[in-house]
């Protein structure tokens, strides 16, 4: 069979660029993370020269598990809720006209090419006591004193989705735009209901996006901590932070264990889903 | 296909006024007359942060211009290397070679290693490797954290397309490259697009990789915006995010009254059923 | 949209990418950006004919890591905080300063060298310094502050905002059972883990910036800061009172160090010269807000600079005043501590 051959050809042509790239930067990388987890500290700073697991026992710690189900529970909440948000927008989005649709994807994509610091600070003066917010609160009569919003998990929660939820809105959007909507049409023309038809025929072919929307989400809120700093008050330790906190501290053997074993949950929670989606349909 | 019910319209302004609630802050605190170094009262309204902006030393022209040459580049080497690679894996849809899958979970490894961790490593790598200049490791560095944006959305968009198209294609004698140009590229572009989206913005706000990859000299946008923690982000930096908003919103205005114009002209020049077509093609 | 994202790409993208030129009369800082004014380096930068390269950082510790790590060749002079000096110092990465070249070196306050970082005053130039203190709102606090014990109180719950360093945050609980900042007995930090416990509840906030937004805007009603940020709340409200906490003072200087391997240390001789002339020196003090060290520098500060009772501490209260020094392999026990501490 000529032209298959031809077409396997030209797909490892394809290929071939972001595999080399991925060997050359993403592998090395990994590999040198794996090196340092694996040594002493140094006496002053950087690494020893002996080979020890050390580094990996001492995770074991409760207070550093403690830090791990935290962040763990803060990244499923944000990803549920960025789910539960963008997906429904990038759908809404999708069904637009095309005029409407690229003047919403370009509204929503705008506020994150600025700087995420400076967008923070802006909620961050919304959020004071004395800030705009709870003077609209009091003006309106609905509150009698200023709510403490600033520096709570609800803080840190609202700073994650806000952060976040474009990329879940965003693949959520490429894969309704391909839906062929004369499946949907066929469904209702035989009867189902629009929420039984959309729940049965349009969430089960578009779960690609979905899921990659999820995976992309739910990945850095495991590893974000500077919104948990300026909107929580940093009063938890989250993973991104107890690197930190340990680079900060000059270990960084430990700093380069932790990051392991946060790569190897995250991987995990991926193959589960794997797993649990079965075929390789499925993006992950 | 465009039955919308004012619940949903509803539903996308409100989200969309949760996305600018903070961005109204930025704006009007950027003509803020509050000499503070780190201003959280308004005080008065001023022009005097836009006048500083590009001047002298305090300004941030070189370092705007930088992170955007950084960003452009690594955003269009990122769509090329992830966007191939993700053409390149769908083919055998159903049966993904392990030596696929195992390159598939590399790739977007660096979404998933802490950034301070990959910052070091790339520095390493680099420094081993002997690669000097600036914008040469910012940009390696930041492709390497954009492929994996545009990889997983074209990915999600290939996964469940209609193979037939492509298959009818080539059995009327069309070479790969071809398919790839005339018939995949146009079908994925919208997903190309959501990804290099996403991955402008995170090599824009790109801090800590970056700044262990630098070398000598302001640095980004991002460098010279977070090392001025310790003395006092100026509310210059608001003044800069409120130009480039306004700059984007500019730019994508024009071309959609020049796009109109053009559109306009073409009707009038080839009248009926050629209209049609020029302006499905935008 | 996409033909106008594909036109501005193109654009961009014909541009090359371009390498800076090396030039001869040039000094490269790594440091904080603005931490020397923009005023001080276009006057150096004019009298000298040497260009001053700035090099960001963002905090000490992502610093240190970089230069030690093999990224610090580059850099003529490297500003930074006391116990990072030290460390670079003990890693072998600092170079001798020149005293021959250094002519100003003698308005150099004595008080504020031969410190434990750089004990013969080899590798050092003290830039400026200062000392962590209490400030509260008087209205808002029912009762006179008069140490670090006063933040466990009970009428200050959801109140207080400190700096988030875990030595700095476990040194007070130590100081308050009158111990040292740098303890390193595991038992007395085991009992200093109980004494630290229920200060969480008092806690509004932790983080250096965002404890000068919080007590500034009124966000928390007593704040443990660090001395600008100090000085920028007092701008703010002279009303509020600062406390020298009366277990002890923490301490910090920052200067200046050449590393191995700079490739323009006579330019970097030349600036450290320059920012030891007293005026400058002086110019400095007053628009870091940090305390000077320049004895020389004392006839030129302002009224306002030298009323401040946050940047002249009296010397006899700074005499026991500790710094924070490397407490090694203790370190993670610091950290555990902390951990069990914010995450209780």
């Amino acid at each position: 069979m000529d032209a298959t051959k031809r077409d396997q050809r030209f797909s490892w042509l394809l290929k071939l660029p972001v595999y080399l790239w991925t060997l050359a930067f993403v592998f090395v990388a990994l590999l040198y993370v794996l090196g340092l987890s694996f040594l002493s500290r140094g006496e002053v700073i950087g690494v020893g020269g002996e080979w020890t697991l050390d580094n990996y026992a001492r995770l074991g710690d409760p207070s550093y598990l403690r830090v791990l189900m935290q962040s763990l529970r803060l990244a499923v909440v944000t990803t549920l809720i960025c789910a539960a948000v963008g997906y429904p927008f990038g759908y809404l989005t999708a069904r637009l006209g095309r005029t409407a649709r690229s003047v919403v994807l370009l509204l929503l994509i705008v506020p994150f090419w600025t700087n995420a610091l400076i967008r923070i600070y802006g909620w961050r003066i919304l959020l004071m006591s004395n800030g705009p917010l709870n003077n609209l609160l009091l003006a309106l009569g609905s509150i009698s004193e200023p709510l403490k919003l600033l520096y709570t998990d609800g803080a840190v929660l609202l700073g994650m989705v806000y952060a976040l939820v474009p990329f879940m809105i965003l693949p959520a959007f490429s894969t309704v735009d391909k839906l062929d909507f004369s499946v949907v049409e066929a469904a209702r023309d035989l009867g189902a209901g629009p929420l039984y038809a959309f729940l049965t025929v349009t969430v089960p072919l578009t779960l690609s996006g979905l899921a990659a929307g999820c995976v992309l989400v739910f990945i850095p809120s495991m590893g974000l901590f500077f919104l948990n700093d300026l909107l929580g008050g940093s009063k938890t330790v989250l993973a991104g932070g107890l690197i930190q906190q340990l680079i900060n501290s000059r270990d960084l053997p430990m700093a380069s264990a932790l990051s392991v074993l946060m790569l190897s949950i995250t991987g995990a929670v991926i193959v589960v889903y794997r797993r649990l989606g079965g075929t390789s349909d499925m993006m992950f | 296909m465009k039955r919308h019910g004012a619940g949903s319209l509803v539903f996308l302004s409100l989200v969309l006024l949760f996305m600018y609630l903070p961005i109204f802050v930025v704006v009007i605190y950027s003509f803020n007359d509050n000499p503070s170094r780190i201003p959280t009262a308004f005080t008065g309204w001023t022009t005097q942060w836009y006048a500083q902006l590009f001047t002298g030393r305090g300004g941030y022209a070189d370092a705007l211009w930088l992170s955007l040459r950084v960003a452009l580049w690594s955003v269009a080497a990122s769509c090329v290397v992830g966007t191939l690679g993700a053409v390149g894996m769908a083919r055998k849809a159903g049966r993904a070679s392990k030596l696929d899958s195992v390159m598939e979970t590399g790739l977007t490894l660096p979404i998933m290693i802490p950034e301070i961790i990959l910052g070091l490593a790339f520095m390493v790598v680099f420094n081993a490797l002997g690669l000097r200049g600036n914008d040469l490791r910012l940009v390696l560095a930041h492709t390497t954290f954009c492929i994996p944006y545009v990889f997983l959305n074209v990915k999600s968009r290939l996964v469940g397309m209609d193979a037939s198209v492509f298959d009818a294609a080539r059995d009327l004698g069309a070479s790969p490259a071809r398919v790839l140009r005339d018939i995949t590229l146009p079908l994925i572009s919208p997903a190309i697009f959501s990804g290099a989206f996403l991955a402008l913005a995170m090599s824009l706000d790109d801090f800590v990789i970056s700044f262990f990859v630098y070398g000598v000299g302001e640095g980004t946008l991002p460098i010279k915006i977070y090392s001025s923690v310790k003395v006092g982000v100026s509310t210059q930096v608001n003044a800069l995010c409120t130009l480039i908003i306004a700059a984007v919103f500019t730019i994508a205005a024009l071309s959609r009254y020049a796009g109109a114009l053009r559109r306009a002209r073409q009707r009038r020049l080839n009248p009926g059923p050629n209209a049609v077509p020029a302006a499905a093609r935008h | 949209m996409k033909k106008w994202i594909a036109m501005v790409m193109c654009l961009l993208l014909a541009l090359p990418l371009g390498a800076v030129a090396e030039e001869e009369k040039v000094v490269n800082i790594l440091s904080w950006v603005g931490y020397i004014d923009d005023i001080t380096l276009a006057a150096f930068e004019q009298e000298t004919g040497i260009k001053v390269v700035w090099s960001p950082m963002d905090s000490i510790d992502n610093m240190l890591l970089k230069v030690t790590q093999g990224g610090g060749a580059e850099y003529d002079l490297i500003l930074s905080s006391d116990y990072s000096l030290d460390i670079l110092r003990k890693a072998g990465l600092l170079q001798k300063l020149d005293k021959e070249k250094l002519t100003n070196y003698d308005n150099l306050n004595p008080r504020f060298l031969s410190q434990t970082y750089d004990p013969d005053n080899e590798y050092v130039i003290p830039y400026v310094a200062g000392s962590p203190l209490i400030i509260y709102d008087p209205q808002k606090v029912p009762f006179e502050i008069t140490g670090y014990a006063d933040l466990w109180n009970e009428a200050l719950v959801d109140s207080v905002a400190v700096m988030d360093n875990s030595r700095i945050i476990c040194g007070i609980a130590l100081k308050t059972m009158g111990k040292s900042f740098n303890e390193t007995d595991p038992e007395v930090l085991a009992q200093m883990q109980e004494v630290l416990m229920p200060l969480y509840q008092n806690i509004r906030t932790f983080g250096d910036i965002e404890s000068y937004t919080a007590v500034t805007t009124g966000e928390a009603s007593v704040g443990f800061l660090f001395t600008s940020h100090l000085y920028m709340v007092q701008m703010d409200h002279p009303e509020f009172k600062v406390v020298y906490p009366k277990e002890g003072l923490g301490y910090g200087i920052d200067g200046f160090v050449i590393p191995q391997g700079a490739a323009h240390p006579d330019n970097a001789h030349t600036l450290l010269n320059y920012l030891m002339r007293p005026e400058v020196a002086a110019h400095n003090a007053e628009t870091q807000y940090y305390m000077n060290v320049n004895s020389a520098a004392a006839d030129y500060l302002s009224a306002i600079y030298l009323d401040s009772e946050v940047l002249n501490i009296p010397a006899e209260t700074l005499e026991d005043a500790e710094f924070i020094e490397d407490v090694g392999e203790t370190t993670d026990l610091y950290n555990q501590i902390y951990t069990a501490f914010k995450n209780q």
